[in-house]
């Protein structure tokens, strides 16, 4: 028997598995490699698995009793923060009710999980039941290349694994993609940022009460504004089928100077007025952390692929906040099935040198995914733009103080009102700035 | 809800192996550039699981053992003082997250 694999995956996240799944039906043989102790294990997500795409993957995963995901988001609400005040714009609707749903909450452990034991149905399914694997618990230490530099295969421990080709699909701390030379050796704090979460159970009533959900519909919330106390980020909170996800995305470089530790800014959000009442009775189950992308170009490896190497998921640093939602897990998934299918045509052309993988990089740029990713640039910088973070969720704040607080005296006009918060908190150049900016980037 | 310590937090993680008396550290640091030549300390403060601390004098001391493999001590270094494994699986640290 020929132990050579068609393709190895390093990484048993969202994009490995999306591209074993594709692989697995597409008739390849094929070998992922997870370090964890099963796919999922090491995996950190706010999470919400945005658009449709997996309907394509896993076709009516919803009527599935134990499908992997929590809940489907139903409801989206975006809340600018001051210390004291809240002012959402609140977004429900029964057209989120059909199917395919376009967003669902996750939680990565139980969910890769799930996406893992449909890979392991295709694979037996398929022409190579018994000579494509999910391998757990194995770390991948570097990848084998050939006298010409191409890669041909992977080295774990004392063991080596040969293959026509390779996806990396490791994450955003992707060592190996720096490793073969497609990312710098050392990647700054200027475009990621460190996510930290908490898990948060409740009754699954409570929850479905206080959340105002039905059946498995869900509600999506991020935060913007003092939630982050001056530091570049935001906050989030998904609701799960009986927890919340709740958690701050924190600019690395601007916490650097902040001097603040992540742990404590989250202390402060959960004790915000908008927070700590609808988290009360709740029991922390797990603290978990994770450096994320945040969408700048900048950060992306100068090549995604290479002579037997592509590169998928987060770990090309496919992600992208454009202030509509965060958008990571839907790339990851998108990418990770070109670069399988474009494996499957190089085994087809029995050609997996550098030029015949470039169509990798060409489907991706015709896809939504990089599309997006150039489009929204501007958004990724506008939001990155201090006041976005300081004094706009303050005037909002302001603002709304004013507007619904009523006094037994006269009352100003809105538009008094809107000059008096303006020239509180900003200023009409900055926010005629602003608005040009937003109204070009977003 | 009352204010959760970090270590009541870290309390909370799956950590891989921990039955082991000596696990192999896949973090390393040179503290000694901390300690000199740094001019912010960052990790200490950056470390999401407080794995970098500073004692009376000011010193960095550095554990990898309650390392939750986040990756931003990995970006916020701009010194080059550390250098930045995955965990072994049998033989090192590391999270099984149980919801992640």
């Amino acid at each position: 028997m020929d132990d050579r694999f068609d393709c190895i995956i390093v990484g048993g996240g969202v994009a490995g598995l999306s591209a074993a799944l594709t692989l697995a039906r597409g008739g390849a043989k094929f070998l992922l490699i997870e370090r964890g102790e099963f796919s999922g294990a090491k995996n950190v997500s706010g999470g919400v698995l945005w658009g449709n795409q997996l309907n394509d993957l896993v076709p009516n995963y919803w009527e599935e009793e134990d499908a992997g995901f929590e809940r489907f988001i139903a409801h989206r609400r975006l809340t600018f923060m001051d210390e004291g005040s809240s002012f959402s714009i609140d977004f429900k609707s029964d057209h989120f009710k059909q199917t395919p749903y376009t967003g669902v909450v996750v939680l990565r452990a139980r969910f890769d999980a799930w996406l893992a034991s449909k890979v392991q149905e295709a694979i037996e399914e398929g022409p190579h039941a018994d000579e494509s694997f999910i391998a757990t618990d194995i770390l991948v230490e570097e990848l084998v290349k050939d006298d010409s530099g191409k890669v041909v295969g992977i080295r774990a421990g004392d063991e080596v694994f040969n293959s026509d080709c390779v996806i990396l699909a490791e994450g955003v701390n992707n060592l190996l993609t720096r490793q073969v030379g497609l990312q710098s050796e050392y990647v700054g704090a200027d475009y990621v940022a460190t996510g930290v979460k908490e898990v948060i159970r409740f009754d699954r009533k409570v929850l479905e009460d206080r959340f105002q959900l039905d059946g498995l519909s869900g509600m999506s919330n991020e935060f913007i504004g003092y939630a982050t106390q001056g530091v570049e980020g935001g906050g989030f909170l998904y609701t799960n089928r009986d927890s919340i996800s709740l958690g701050l995305v924190l600019g690395l470089a601007e916490l650097r100077k902040s001097g603040k530790k992540p742990y404590d800014i989250l202390n402060e959000f959960k004790k915000h007025p908008a927070i700590k009442d609808i988290i009360k009775g709740g029991e922390v189950a797990e603290y978990s952390a994770h450096v994320v992308s945040t969408g700048d170009m900048r950060v992306m490896p100068k090549e995604i692929y290479a002579d037997g190497v592509m590169v998928a998921g987060e770990a090309a640093n496919l992600l992208l906040n454009s202030g509509k939602a965060i958008q990571g897990m839907d790339y990851a998934m998108a990418s990770g099935v070109i670069a399988a299918q474009t494996a499957l045509n190089a085994k087809e052309r029995k050609d997996h040198s550098a030029a015949s993988l470039k169509s990798y990089r060409d489907e991706l740029e015709k896809s939504y995914v990089m599309k997006d990713l150039r489009a929204f640039q501007g958004a990724v910088h506008f939001l990155h733009n201090e006041a976005m973070f300081t004094r706009v969720p303050a005037l909002v704040c302001d603002f709304g103080r004013e507007f619904f607080t009523i006094k037994n005296q006269a009352t100003p006009k809105v538009s008094q009102m809107l000059r008096g918060a303006i020239k509180r908190n900003s200023s009409y150049m900055e926010l005629i700035k602003l608005g040009l900016k937003g109204g070009r980037s977003l | 809800m009352k204010d959760l310590s970090i270590a009541e937090r870290l309390g909370m993680v799956n950590y891989r192996n921990q039955g082991k008396t000596k696990a192999r550290a896949h973090i390393e640091v040179e503290t000694d550039m901390c300690n000199s030549t740094c001019p912010h300390k960052c990790t200490t403060y950056v470390c999401p699981a407080n794995c970098y601390t500073l004692d009376d004098l000011g010193k960095v001391h550095f554990q990898f053992e309650d390392c939750i493999e986040c990756g931003t001590c990995m970006f916020a270094c701009d010194q080059g003082a550390v250098t930045w494994r995955y965990p072994h699986p049998e033989e090192g640290r590391g999270v099984t997250w149980n919801f992640g």
